[in-house]
């Protein structure tokens, strides 16, 4: 039984100019699976993450999580079922920048009111599996963006959430960092049987994943599964994309080369 | 497109962005205009508020325009801030600064006369109806709307001279940014500690030291304690909002178990932050409405003493003299056919008032005659008093001293004629103003009167009595003019060392409109003035949050993503904006309350009024405009955020 399945979503956003951003797209993700979502710019993939995130909703079809059905809920239990049941890592982090790195850490759980032992208990042992423990009394300026996206993973990961929702965790990093991030991320993945769903447009970060989706322009193209080594499966990636790039022949898509 | 037209566009297209600032000027203009135009009436000059009001006025006036202008000032710099942004994008594509400065200068003028005119408009078409409130309120016969050059020109000279001046001044004085810095928008929040403990608690110390002063002054030390207790509140405030408050939040983060429990984390955080950043809006918001406060609550106080005024003065004219005053029948006959001149009834009672030595107190007493009394009584409609031989009874000088008096029980001879008195009644109601009558005064029977035959031991050193004379008169606010000339050297001979006059006048009708024309000054500039530090003291927070509106709302964006519903987001915002609007002012009513604890003991003592109720009235009069002001302010701000 997969942890979440997508049936046939459409979002449609009308105004004066009317926008199909997501086609008749449908998949799977299987529990401890860690899937990239791939496109091109404006293909629909930030899109499909707030649909998948609940802030959204789509014009068609529906979002299954391990049976429950988020269309169904009301504004309220749909608050709940997001700060339970999700986690999020954003491009920018997105680290309030009044809490310190602890305290920022501890959101999701004092959202959900949780008793302080539990918070304590929790937020000493993931500091020490990712590292944390010397900065957590810091404030999120005071700190690098490395450190920042670790901090942010720690967030998503607390509430022990059944699916981490990751959009670009990458993009505002250097390489040495997003190595390190990606690192980390396919680690939890491994160890905690993790679900990831993470958007992104950079091969590299693609190609930690087991499996990637490519979209364009909101509908389904492609998807490929890791094999064993991870340099033929960044070329197999890479490959795809010079395929998405539209009807010429080499006329690679805006990749960022290693 | 040209440069002119491009700040045009700008003004006219982005209405929504402009409409608080237009808001901010608008009222500014409008309120000093009213203000002015009464200033500047024709019959001002006539001397319709007395002779003193002239240069108050003008003081007031002032006022209004020193805060104006810093109100203005302070919208300009929070807009200015606001827009950073745009003003990012202007540079980046290649605006010099000089041409940022006039557009940005342009742009001010626009608003600032489209302000101006629409302020004078509309002023204008308010004045006549500010005009009748006035006109009850100074009981005049009539105050009619005027049409002259001098209002307006003074506002319109004022106000234009404050837009070209204040835009100058900020544009010059504003820091010098980079292109990036003001394309990331509103700076970002900084953190770092500004309080030290000795500064926290010397707020604390500060504070209640002025408090205990205002609770232990009496009538001996005023003078000194009111210069002493503003200072220390004000520095007291000062280090309340800069350290004392952001050492207690602080100390109360160090409680993992208070501060990570039940979602208080992230109101209590922000709240150290709003604090550390606001420190001095909000001690210039608690000083503005401190001031509001006791404008208001001194209103109340003056319009609690001119309700009561009738009741401690009862008599219309009172004239009291030696009793060999060689003026006694010039004076009397003058004063009653100025009455009958004027048409008005008078009830006259002369009275003998004998002095002897009470062999109780070894002091003085002044003896009443029962039928002297009598005869007062009978034109008031009071009940008579009846004595018999022996008898003795109290006159009142107070309100209060009626209870103290009823208990009181007291056998004496009068010394000089050896005549015993047995004093155990007092009169229930005030008879004389407390001004005319000494402490001790008593009434006795005619009987006994006729025997004081031998005057007071201290003659004739001192006076052995003397003689009153009390117009009772049921129209007593017209006769202002009765009098003149005797109260005239009365009030002369009043400011030399020693008063040698052998008469004393007073007339209630003159002095009352002393204190109305005193009383509705205060009134006109206090409201006016209150109503501008009310208004811009929720406006200084209004501004502050539109500014760090963008910040906020990408954080309640995150916050959505994890998950927080819309109850939460209403809660969040509540404890958000709760304590901007209601610690300052919650520190400025404390403070009032303490003025007024003194006020109310100090006037206890002078005026025996009691002024509680009228100041519960004003103040929950201003409770209410604040909490109106915060839900409709939380209501637009829920409305930004959530979407």
């Amino acid at each position: 039984m997969p942890i979440l399945q997508v049936r046939d979503i459409t979002k449609v956003y009308e105004g004066k100019v009317t926008n199909r951003a997501i086609n008749q797209l449908s998949f799977d993700v299987q529990k401890g699976e860690f899937i990239a979502i791939m496109g091109p710019s404006g293909s629909g993939k930030t899109t499909l993450l707030n649909l998948i995130s609940t802030i959204d909703k789509p014009t068609s079809g529906e979002i299954i999580f391990n049976y429950i059905k988020p269309q169904n809920l009301n504004k309220t239990d749909l608050a709940f079922f997001r700060r339970r049941q999700l986690g999020f890592v954003f491009q920018d982090f997105n680290l309030l920048p009044m809490l310190t790195v602890e305290e920022n850490i501890i959101l999701p759980l004092t959202l959900d009111q949780q008793p302080v032992e539990v918070m304590e208990e929790r937020l000493k042992r993931l500091a020490q599996k990712l590292n944390l423990t010397s900065i957590l009394y810091k404030r999120p300026n005071e700190i690098s963006g490395g450190q920042a996206q670790r901090v942010a993973i720690a967030r998503a990961l607390i509430h022990e959430p059944a699916i981490i929702l990751a959009d670009e965790p990458t993009g505002n990093l250097d390489s040495n960092n997003s190595r390190e991030v990606l690192e980390l991320l396919s680690k939890i993945n491994q160890e905690r049987q993790a679900t990831i769903v993470m958007v992104t447009h950079d091969p590299i970060a693609a190609s930690f994943c087991d499996r990637v989706l490519f979209i364009k322009d909101g509908e389904y193209f492609n998807e490929i599964n890791r094999d064993d080594r991870r340099q033929t499966f960044f070329q197999r990636i890479l490959n795809v994309l010079s395929l998405l790039g539209g009807g010429q022949v080499g006329d690679l898509s805006s990749i960022r080369l290693p | 497109m040209t440069f002119h037209q491009f700040a045009y566009r700008n003004v006219v297209r982005n209405i929504r962005i402009y409409a608080a600032f237009f808001m901010a000027s608008f009222f500014s203009v409008f309120v000093f205009f009213i203000y002015s135009m009464l200033m500047f009436h024709p019959s001002i000059e006539n001397g319709f508020l007395g002779n003193v009001p002239m240069i108050w006025m003008v003081i007031a006036e002032i006022i209004l325009v020193v805060f104006t202008w810093f109100f203005i000032f302070y919208s300009m710099k929070a807009f200015l801030e606001a827009r950073s942004k745009e003003f990012g994008i202007l540079l980046h594509l290649g605006m010099e600064t000089k041409q940022l400065s006039k557009l940005i200068f342009l742009e001010t003028i626009i608003i600032g006369t489209v302000s101006i005119v629409v302020g004078i408009l509309f002023g204008y078409s308010f004045t006549k109806f500010f005009f009748m409130i006035v006109r009850e309120i100074l009981m005049l016969e009539e105050l009619p709307l005027y049409l002259s050059w001098e209002p307006f020109l003074l506002t319109f000279v004022v106000y234009l001279s404050a837009f070209i001046f204040i835009s100058l001044a900020s544009v010059y004085f504003a820091p010098e940014k980079k292109v990036i810095e003001l394309m990331k928008g509103p700076k970002e929040v900084h953190f770092h500690i500004t309080y030290t403990k000795y500064k926290a608690i010397l707020g604390i110390v500060l504070i209640v030291g002025g408090y205990l002063l205002a609770l232990m002054i009496t009538r001996g030390t005023f003078l000194s304690y009111t210069l002493l207790i503003p200072i220390l509140i004000t520095f007291g405030t000062y280090y309340f909002f800069s350290d004392t408050i952001q050492f207690i939040v602080e100390q109360l983060k160090k409680k993992k178990s208070v501060y990570w429990k039940k979602s208080r984390m992230l109101p209590l955080a922000e709240q150290t932050f709003i604090l550390r950043n606001n420190r001095k809006v909000f001690f210039v918001v608690t000083m503005v409405s401190t001031l509001a406060f006791l404008s208001v609550g001194l209103l109340a106080t003056l319009s609690s003493y001119t309700s009561q005024y009738d009741k401690l003065n009862p008599l219309g004219l009172i004239y009291k003299g030696h009793i060999d005053n060689p003026y006694e029948n010039e004076h009397m006959s003058s004063i009653v056919s100025e009455l009958e001149e004027k048409g008005l009834s008078y009830h006259l009672t002369r009275f003998t008032v004998l002095k002897q030595t009470s062999s109780f107190t070894k002091y003085e007493v002044e003896v009443f005659r029962e039928s002297d009394i009598n005869s007062l009584l009978f034109s008031y409609g009071y009940p008579m008093v009846r004595l018999s031989q022996g008898e003795g009874m109290f006159i009142p000088y107070s309100e209060n001293s009626v209870k103290r008096l009823s208990k009181m029980s007291v056998d004496t001879i009068l010394v000089e004629n050896n005549i015993p008195i047995k004093i155990d009644k007092v009169y229930p109601k005030l008879i004389f103003p407390s001004s005319i009558v000494s402490l001790n005064s008593i009434i006795i029977s005619d009987e006994d009167f006729q025997k004081l035959t031998n005057p007071y031991s201290g003659f004739p050193d001192e006076e052995p009595g003397y003689h009153l004379f009390t117009f009772d008169i049921p129209h007593w606010i017209e006769i202002t003019d009765v009098g003149v000339s005797i109260q005239h050297n009365v009030a002369q001979e009043y400011l030399k060392e020693k008063y040698l006059l052998p008469y004393y006048f007073e007339n209630a009708g003159l002095n009352y409109s002393y204190i109305l024309s005193t009383y509705s000054l205060f009134t006109l500039v206090g409201l006016l003035v209150a109503a501008v530090f009310v208004l811009a003291a929720g406006s200084f927070i209004y501004f502050k949050l539109h500014t760090n509106l963008e910040s906020e709302k990408r954080k309640f964006d995150v916050l959505k993503r994890m998950g927080i519903s819309d109850g939460e987001i209403k809660k969040l915002v509540t404890t958000h904006l709760f304590p901007q609007f209601f610690l300052p002012w919650g520190v400025s009513l404390a403070h009032s309350l303490f003025a007024f604890v003194t006020l109310q003991k100090i006037l206890k003592d002078i005026a025996n009024i009691s002024i509680v109720k009228e100041l519960v009235f004003a103040f929950a009069f201003l409770i209410v405009i604040q909490v109106i002001y915060f839900y409709l302010i939380r209501w637009r701000y829920v409305v930004h955020v959530r979407d």
